[in-house]
């Protein structure tokens, strides 16, 4: 299993790139520019700086002990009883970060598409078909980002494209005139747009190329970066700082605005909403295969298969838990902040420096 | 156990039926115009509101019926309320997402909360395409919509298709939904264009100024190409200037306006405004020919001098007149004089009629046609 249980470079940067881009990009840019108006994109750029020294902190943690996993590392180097503490609250933020994802999928598909069916259909359809890639190995659910890595891609140079032709790009000015006091609440608001990179603490030991998995998830990195930003500049040049406020899901929103010549190109929503889901499907399926993998750890087997069927119930009832969208904003959203903070900011930095210093007394 | 499984594939065939509640096109009422007129503002049913949807049957080769669209109307609190109102008296359900045009009443119009919320439940809906198109009726919106159908050729109505006509004359600036809602945020100031009923027409001329999303002043034709000029809005138009003895009509090609806007003492703006036409009529005469070069030198002077003086009026007009800065000077500072627009903003009513303006007009006659 180990040795055919490799994958490349290439694919970790897909992984990341689809595991990190979900279905935050809808509402980001309205999040950024109700803290930081027309300056929003400072908060983006800074904290997507951020990531990179926890991603250098994964790397060195690898590099380490080499060919061995996250858990066996983390088994050697603090006590079992606190690490299994540290998985259950990682398997409680993955838990809630998927029950937050699919709620959210499913009160986008019902605005947009699908008006008369229930939010629990479309919830328990996507949960089984995000639990079939789940139950693969690593390298498949790789494989499926490679695939859905050009529809991330498309999606965007297709709203660039048919944005251009209306676009007032005035709007993005003032675009100096950054609220320095809201910088450090817009960045927590961004930084969590960039969760999903942890996708790396199951993937840096299979890398074929150790060397240069770490260039090449830099390289994810500033690519969600980079989409970020287009994003919040076509949304803002569309819409104007005032409306952009206003709207709950710009990036979904601004193919309306969409009205070129030719009857045939309006109302685009909908080819956007089926690209969409396919970008949520590349988050939702690295995420519960993690929950799988990690449970697994705990319990010390070998196959993580048979959990993920476990976690659905859970992940429905969860998601199906806040009365509206409202509440799913505002209590799991800051519930969900505060365990990512915990499990993939500060969980691997306490097991890195826990190494560091086991590593310092050993020499 | 294979038996089984192939049991299982059958049963899903149920599960598969697709289409669950689908609707034929020709079971829909696809909405194509809108009307809301003021019934009374202290009432539950505020508004009168008028539908136009084109018939399905009658359109195509094979029409089987000859009214082309119907309109229906009733008293009700909303937009969309009104919809669920008509499902007692119109046969099929209606669709909004090609919905093209909203009318909005004179009476109404000067309501600017109830306009509110009607652009608030228009922004709010998931269906309605947000580039719909808003006008403001002269009198009462669903004779407009009753008198459109009469000389009614195409399913989008007369409306939209005057609207959107490439080579439509500046005589009216199109506005829609989200253009009107960006102006209304970044100046409170909007222009919408105005529908008359003349005899038994249509007739799309000038313009609405809302203030606040009520109306404080229609504008006529010539304020409104000042306008679009001035926002470079203007694609083509003619424009008939007296020279000498006789009258100059001169086609516009291209315009290019800038807004140069500069704080020192007071607030000044350069609107260079860069046209090129051709010559579209003149007398010609033994003693007169255009085809001289200090002609027409002498023409373009009296063109931008004529059009100078229109816009200036016009300027005049909306600066002393309405305080309406429908020009987007407050908007223009609050993108590239951010700190000194936040000072101002508050006072902006005030010091727009004291703000400067230098408008320069440089026309150009590119061609003079097929004759000297």
């Amino acid at each position: 299993m180990e040795g055919k249980n490799q994958i490349s470079n290439e694919q970790i940067k897909a992984l990341l790139i689809t595991t990190v881009i979900g279905v935050g990009i809808l509402s980001l840019p309205s999040d950024v520019a109700m803290i930081l108006d027309t300056g929003g994109w400072v908060a983006i750029v800074i904290s997507g700086l951020l990531i990179i020294p926890f991603i250098i902190i994964i790397n060195e943690l690898f590099k380490m002990y080499p060919g061995k996993s996250f858990f066996q590392i983390g088994e050697e180097v603090i006590n079992p009883v606190v690490f299994n503490l540290f998985l259950g609250i990682v398997l409680l933020y993955i838990v809630v970060s998927l029950s937050y994802g699919i709620r959210v999928f499913a009160e986008v598909i019902k605005a947009y598409l699908l008006e008369t069916t229930p939010t629990e259909v479309i919830i328990i359809t996507m949960l089984v078909a995000i639990s079939y890639i789940a139950r693969s190995q690593i390298e498949v659910v790789a494989r499926m980002a490679v695939m859905i890595y050009p529809i991330i891609i498309g999606f965007i140079i297709f709203l660039v494209l048919v944005n251009l032709p209306h676009m007032d790009y005035t709007n993005i000015y003032p675009i100096f005139n950054i609220n320095y006091k809201g910088i450090p609440k817009g960045i927590f608001t961004t930084f969590f747009s960039y969760t999903g990179y942890e996708i790396l603490i199951l993937t840096f030991h299979l890398s074929e190329d150790r060397d240069k998995s770490l260039k090449y998830s830099l390289r994810g990195l500033f690519t969600v970066m980079g989409i970020y930003l287009i994003i919040f500049f076509i949304t803002l040049s569309q819409y104007g700082i005032f409306q952009l406020k206003r709207e709950i899901w710009p990036s979904i929103a601004i193919v309306k605005e969409v009205d070129l010549p030719g009857y045939f190109l309006e109302n685009l929503d909908g080819i956007v909403m089926a690209a969409w889901v396919m970008v949520v499907y590349g988050t939702m399926g690295p995420f519960l295969y993690s929950s799988g993998i990690v449970l697994s750890n705990v319990l010390k087997t070998k196959i993580h298969e048979v959990f993920i069927p476990f976690f659905l119930p859970i992940i429905y009832i969860i998601a199906l838990l806040p009365d509206n969208l409202v509440q799913v904003d505002e209590i799991i959203g800051p519930t969900l902040n505060y365990l990512a903070l915990t499990s993939i900011f500060i969980i691997p930095t306490i097991i890195f420096i826990s190494a560091y210093i086991k590593r310092r007394k050993k020499a | 156990m294979r038996k089984g499984i192939l049991i299982i594939l059958c049963l899903s065939i149920f599960f598969l039926v697709g289409c669950w509640d689908k609707v034929e096109v020709d079971q829909r009422a696809f909405v194509s115009s809108m009307g809301i007129d003021l019934n009374d503002k202290d009432k539950m049913n505020r508004f009168i509101v008028t539908y136009e949807y084109p018939n399905i049957n009658a359109i195509g080769k094979n029409a089987t019926e000859d009214t082309k669209t119907f309109v229906v109307s009733t008293p009700s609190s909303s937009i969309f309320q009104a919809g669920r109102k008509f499902t007692t008296s119109v046969a099929f359900p209606f669709y909004y997402k090609h919905a093209k045009v909203v009318v909005l009443g004179e009476d109404l119009a000067n309501e600017g909360k109830l306009v509110r919320e009607i652009i608030d439940e228009l922004n709010r809906d998931t269906k309605i395409n947000k580039k719909i198109q808003i006008l403001v009726s002269e009198g009462k919106a669903i004779d407009i919509l009753r008198a459109n159908i009469k000389q009614d050729q195409t399913t989008d109505g007369i409306i939209y298709t005057a609207l959107k006509g490439t080579n439509n004359a500046s005589r009216f600036i199109p506005q829609t939904l989200m253009e009107m809602i960006k102006d209304a945020d970044y100046s409170g100031v909007t222009l919408v264009p105005k529908i008359a009923k003349r005899g038994k027409e249509v007739v799309i001329s000038g313009g609405c100024v809302m203030k606040d999303y009520q109306h404080i002043a229609w504008i006529g034709e010539k304020e409104s190409r000042s306008l679009s000029l001035i926002n470079g809005k203007t694609k083509s138009d003619t424009i008939d200037v007296p020279y000498k003895d006789s009258i100059v009509s001169y086609a516009i090609t291209d315009v290019s306006s800038t807004k140069d806007v500069r704080i020192d003492e007071e607030i000044i703006v350069d609107i260079p405004i860069k046209i090129e036409g051709y010559l579209q009529g003149y007398i010609e005469g033994d003693d007169r020919t255009v085809y001289d070069d200090e002609v027409l030198k002498d023409m373009e002077k009296v063109i931008e001098k004529f059009m100078k003086k229109e816009i200036e009026r016009t300027l005049k007009l909306i600066q002393d007149e309405y305080n309406a800065d429908l020009i987007g000077i407050g908007e223009d500072l609050s993108k590239f004089h951010h700190r000194k627009w936040n000072k101002i903003k508050d006072r902006w009513d005030e010091i727009f009629p004291e703000v400067k303006f230098n408008v320069s007009v440089d026309a150009k006659i590119r061609r003079t046609g097929l004759i000297k």
